[in-house]
C-alpha cells in the first residue's frame, strides 16, 4: 500500500512552498505529488527529466501531476501507471476540506491514509476565519488537521495570540514555522517501512526506537503514546500485544491520529518494534520506558 | 441564390414590429424576411414550401444552460422516475418503484459483455415514500458484476455488493459520503467523492465528467434538437484537444442539427494559460460552433447540500455546503477574463455564491470599467430582490433555473430551503420586475432539455406534488417564450444574430405542431414539437 498524505490549507498559506521543497530534496523516495497548478511551482528545468502535458517528471524519480477538473480521475490515472511510486502527495484547493480528500485511502485499497498536513498563515488565519464567507471552510481545514503547521511566523503580528486560538480550535500538534520549514521526515515519514531510522536525523528533531522482546501490555502502549500525545509526531511499529500472541498489529501514528491495525498472523519476527519521531525539546522530555 | 418562402398557421416571431405572421422568406441560410406572402413577394423569385402551413413557426429555442454530457450519459441506461426521450427520439417511461428499476436493470444486465460493469443514470427516490434503495436491491441484478446506480443529481450512487466488496467498504470504514443502516451496515448508497471514485471505479465512468467525445456530441445535438432547441451551450468544459476535435468533426458535419457554444472551464487552468488558449480557440469558430464563453463554478448545489447560503442557510439545519472555488480566486479569475474582453458565466446556486459572484463582477467593474459585458449569474435560485437590483445596476444578466421549481421544488419547501425561500426561487418574475435581462434553462442532464417545458416551469410553477411554489414570480407565456429565444440568446450575446424571426437573423425555427399563446398556459409543456430549421436547413424530429 502507498502511504498518501493531504496537503490542506487556505489560499496562500504555504502549501505549494512546503511543496517546493519536498520536489527539491533528495529524500531517497520516489514522490508523486498531485497540485492544482504547476505555474506556482518552483521546479527547476535542469531537473526535469521528461514532460508530458499534465505530468512532470523529475530526474530524482518523483511524479509531479496537475489535479485538473477531477482528483478523481487524475488519482486513479496515477495508481494505473506503470511506475511505482513510494508516497502520493496531494495538494487540496485553498477551499477543500483535506479531510474527505483523506477519505478516498480508505476508498482505494492501494492506498493507506498517511497524514492530513494543514497549513495556517500565521498573518490572516484569523481574519480570514472572522469572513462569514469563509469561516466555516478556514475551520473546517483546521479540524481536518492531523498536524498543523503554523507558518509565517517570522512576519505574523500577534503570534500568541493566533496560537491560543489555534489550539482551541484543535488537538492536532502545532508546528511553527517560516517559509513552511518542517522536517520533511516529519511530515512524510521515513521511509516505506517505517521501522527503522537509518539517516541521521536533522538536529531540530529527535527519534526514540524502542524494542520489546516480550509481548507488549496494550495499555503501556497507550499510555506512552498518549503521554507522548503532545511531542510525538510520528509513530510507526509492528507490535505483537499481551492480549492477541499471535496477530502482529501495525502502528501508525500521524500527529494526533493514530491507527492500530491487525494485520494478520505474527509470524517469526523476534521484537516488537516501534519509532518514534518528534521535535528535540518536545521529545527530550519523554522518559524511556 | 435561391430562396425558401415557408408558409404557416402562425409564425411567432419575437419582433415587437411584427409579432405575428404567416410566412417567412429563407435566403442563403437567414432570414430574409417574414410577413404575408404578398409583402414577401418584392424580394424576386422564391419557391412556396407549404410543409409547415399547419404548423406554427417561433425562433429555435436556446438553452443557454446545458452539457453535453446530456449526449455521453446516453451510451447507458436510464432509470429515472420521470419518462425521458433519447436522442433516437424513443421514450423511456419513468419507473415509479425500486422493483421497477431492478427489472429494468435485470433485463439490460442480460444483454451485456461477460467482464462489462453496469451502470445507470437518472435514478431518484425522493418519491419512493422514503424507501431507499440498498446493495440487496443491485444484488438481485447481479453479484456477479459490478453494478453502480447513478442518481439524477451526479452526485450519489448506489452501488451492488461486489462493488463494496471489492473496496473492502466494511461496518467500519469511516468515510463521509458512505450511508449506513441503524445497525451501522454500509446500504450501498454512496454521496459526493465516495460516489465519484467508485463509479469511476466500477465502471470507468466519471460522475461528472465531460464527455464530449464525437459520439456524445452528436447524441446531444439530436436529443436537445428532438426539443425544438437550435442553439445550445455546453456550459462547463476543460477543452482538452481531444474534445475540441471532437467538436469539430461533428459540427463541420451539414447534418448536424444545432449550434453549439462551449463554455470554457477557467478554473482548469490558471487565466494565464487560459485567456490565450481560448482566444485560439475561437479562430476555429465555425457556422455551428462558438468559442466565446467563459465558467466560473462558485459552489455546489441546493439539494446536493452544498450550496453556498446566506444566513440563516439551509432550512433543516444543514451545514453550509462548499466553494468549487473560493471568493479571491473568483476575484482573479473574473477580473483576467474580463480585462480580456470575455463574458462570464458564473454558476452560483446559494445567495451568499450569488452576492460573491455580483461582488466580483462589481470589483472587476471599479478596476477595468466595461461596457456591456453581460456577466450572468448561472442559476442564481436564491438571488432575492436586492441582488436583483444590483445585477441590473452593474448591467448583469441571469440564467434561472426554472426545471427546479418542478422536479426539486417539493424538497426545498420541506427541507432544503423552507416555505418563503422556496416560493421566491428562480424568480423569473423579480428579474422581469427589476429589469435583469433572463433566460430560464435545464442543465441538462440533470433535468431533461426541453425548452417548452421549462417555460411552463417558469409560467405554473408547479411542483412534482402539484404545489404552486411562488404565485407572485410567475411570469406570462409570452414572456416565458422570449426568454426560451431572445432571452436566452441576449445572455450569449446571440441577439444580434439569432433569437427572433427578423431579416438578416439566422433562419433557425422551431416547428410546433400546435400554437403556445393558444393553448392553456397549463398544457405549454405538451405542445408538440415537429422538428426544427437550422440556417435553412429542414431537421424533422424522429416520432417514437
Amino acid at each position: 500500500m502507498i502511504p498518501f498524505t493531504v496537503i490542506g490549507g487556505f489560499l496562500g498559506a504555504g502549501k505549494t512552498t512546503l511543496l517546493n521543497r519536498l520536489l527539491r530534496e533528495v529524500t531517497g523516495r520516489r514522490f508523486a505529488v498531485l497540485v492544482n497548478d504547476f505555474g506556482t511551482l518552483d521546479i527547476d528545468g535542469r531537473l526535469v527529466a521528461a514532460h508530458g502535458g499534465d505530468t512532470v517528471t523529475l530526474a530524482n524519480g518523483c511524479l509531479c501531476c496537475t489535479i485538473g477538473d477531477s482528483l478523481v480521475t487524475t488519482l486513479i490515472g496515477l495508481l494505473e501507471r506503470p511506475e511505482r511510486f513510494d508516497h502520493i502527495v496531494v495538494e487540496a484547493s485553498g477551499v477543500a476540506d483535506p479531510g474527505r480528500i483523506a477519505d478516498l485511502a480508505e476508498l482505494e485499497p492501494r492506498l493507506q491514509r498517511d497524514g492530513v498536513i494543514v497549513l495556517v498563515d500565521g498573518v490572516d488565519v484569523r481574519e480570514r476565519a472572522a469572513d462569514r464567507r469563509l469561516s466555516d471552510t478556514v475551520e473546517r481545514q483546521i479540524q481536518a488537521a492531523d498536524l498543523l503547521i503554523l507558518n509565517k511566523i517570522d512576519i505574523a503580528p500577534d503570534l500568541d495570540t493566533t496560537r491560543d486560538w489555534l489550539c482551541q480550535q484543535t488537538a492536532a500538534p502545532i508546528l511553527e514555522a517560516c517559509h513552511a520549514g518542517v522536517p520533511l521526515e516529519l511530515m512524510f515519514g521515513l521511509d516505506r517501512h517505517g521501522v527503522t531510522a537509518d539517516t541521521a536525523p536533522p538536529t531540530c528533531f529527535a527519534s526514540w526506537s524502542y524494542t520489546w522482546r516480550d509481548p507488549l501490555p496494550r495499555k503501556v502502549l497507550m499510555d506512552l503514546l498518549q503521554d507522548a500525545r503532545r511531542g510525538v509526531l510520528r509513530a510507526k511499529g509492528i507490535v505483537r500485544f499481551d492480549d492477541a500472541l499471535d496477530r502482529r498489529f501495525t502502528v501508525h501514528l500521524v500527529g494526533r491520529r493514530l491507527d492500530i491495525r491487525d494485520e494478520g498472523p505474527w509470524g517469526d519476527t523476534p521484537d516488537s518494534r516501534l519509532v518514534l519521531l518528534g521535535l528535540r525539546p518536545m521529545l527530550g522530555c519523554l522518559q524511556r520506558e | 441564390m435561391s430562396t425558401i418562402v415557408y408558409s404557416a398557421r402562425r409564425i411567432l416571431t419575437m419582433n415587437p414590429n411584427q409579432p405575428s405572421a404567416t410566412h417567412v422568406a429563407v435566403r442563403d441560410g437567414r432570414i430574409l424576411g417574414a410577413g404575408t406572402l404578398d409583402q414577401l413577394k418584392g424580394w424576386g423569385k422564391f419557391d412556396l414550401d407549404e410543409r409547415f402551413r399547419d404548423k406554427v413557426i417561433l425562433p429555435g429555442f436556446v438553452e443557454g444552460h446545458s452539457h453535453a454530457f446530456e449526449g455521453g450519459v446516453w451510451k447507458f441506461p436510464y432509470v429515472g422516475y420521470f419518462d425521458r426521450i433519447s436522442p433516437e427520439g424513443k421514450r423511456f417511461k419513468g419507473l415509479k418503484s425500486i422493483e421497477e428499476v431492478v427489472a429494468v436493470l435485470a433485463a439490460h444486465e442480460k444483454m451485456l459483455a461477460k467482464d462489462a460493469s453496469l451502470l445507470a443514470w437518472g435514478f431518484d427516490p425522493i418519491y419512493f415514500g422514503g424507501r431507499r434503495m440498498d446493495f440487496r436491491d443491485l444484488d438481485k441484478v447481479s453479484t456477479e458484476r459490478p453494478v453502480v446506480v447513478i442518481h439524477s443529481n451526479f452526485h450519489v450512487a448506489n452501488a451492488n455488493s461486489l462493488v463494496l466488496g471489492k473496496a473492502k467498504i466494511t461496518r467500519d470504514t469511516n468515510v463521509h459520503g458512505i450511508v449506513k443502516d441503524a445497525a451501522g451496515e454500509p446500504t450501498g448508497e454512496l454521496q459526493e467523492m465516495a460516489a465519484k471514485y467508485m463509479a469511476y471505479r466500477a465502471a470507468g465512468v466519471e460522475l461528472s465528467a465531460i464527455l464530449s467525445d464525437r459520439e456524445a456530441v452528436w447524441r446531444f445535438a439530436k436529443v436537445a434538437q428532438l426539443s425544438g432547441v437550435t442553439t445550445a451551450t455546453d456550459l462547463h468544459n476543460d477543452l482538452p484537444d481531444s474534445t475540441v476535435e471532437g467538436y469539430l468533426q461533428a459540427t463541420s458535419s451539414a447534418e448536424f442539427p444545432i449550434r453549439i457554444l462551449p463554455a470554457f472551464a477557467a478554473g482548469s487552468v490558471p487565466p494565464a494559460d487560459g485567456v490565450p488558449r481560448l482566444q485560439a480557440l475561437m479562430k476555429k469558430n465555425n457556422e455551428r460552433l462558438r468559442f466565446q464563453l467563459v465558467k466560473i463554478v462558485t459552489d455546489g448545489s441546493i439539494q446536493g447540500l452544498s450550496a453556498r447560503m446566506r444566513w440563516p442557510g439551509y432550512y433543516d439545519g444543514t451545514p453550509n455546503g462548499v466553494w468549487n472555488i473560493g471568493p479571491d480566486d473568483i476575484d482573479r479569475i473574473l477580473l483576467a477574463y474580463h480585462k480580456a474582453g470575455f463574458q462570464v458565466h458564473i454558476h452560483t446556486n446559494g445567495d451568499e455564491a450569488s452576492e460573491v459572484g455580483i461582488e466580483a463582477v462589481e470589483r472587476a467593474l471599479v478596476a477595468a470599467p466595461r461596457w456591456d459585458h453581460r456577466h450572468t449569474l448561472q442559476h442564481a435560485q436564491m438571488a432575492d430582490a436586492g441582488q436583483f437590483r444590483r445585477m441590473k445596476a452593474l448591467g448583469m444578466c441571469a440564467n434561472l433555473f426554472a426545471n427546479h421549481l418542478f422536479y426539486w421544488g417539493d424538497i426545498h419547501y420541506a427541507k432544503t430551503l423552507g416555505p418563503e425561500r422556496a416560493e421566491r426561487m428562480d424568480a423569473c418574475g423579480t428579474a422581469l420586475a427589476t429589469g435583469v435581462p433572463f433566460a430560464i434553462h435545464c442543465d441538462a442532464p440533470v433535468t431533461p432539455i426541453g425548452p417548452l417545458f421549462t417555460a411552463w416551469c417558469a409560467v405554473n410553477r408547479l411542483t412534482a406534488s402539484g404545489r404552486t411554489l411562488g404565485e407572485a414570480e410567475k411570469i406570462s407565456v409570452p414572456d416565458a417564450l422570449r426568454a426560451i429565444t431572445l432571452g436566452a440568446a441576449y445572455t450569449l450575446k446571440l441577439d444580434e444574430d439569432l433569437g427572433s424571426i427578423d431579416v438578416g437573423k439566422r433562419a433557425d425555427f422551431a416547428i410546433l405542431e400546435d400554437d403556445p399563446l393558444q393553448v392553456a398556459p397549463e398544457k405549454l409543456k405538451d405542445v408538440g414539437v415537429w422538428g426544427t430549421v437550422l440556417g435553412g436547413k429542414v431537421f424533422e424530429a424522429p416520432k417514437a
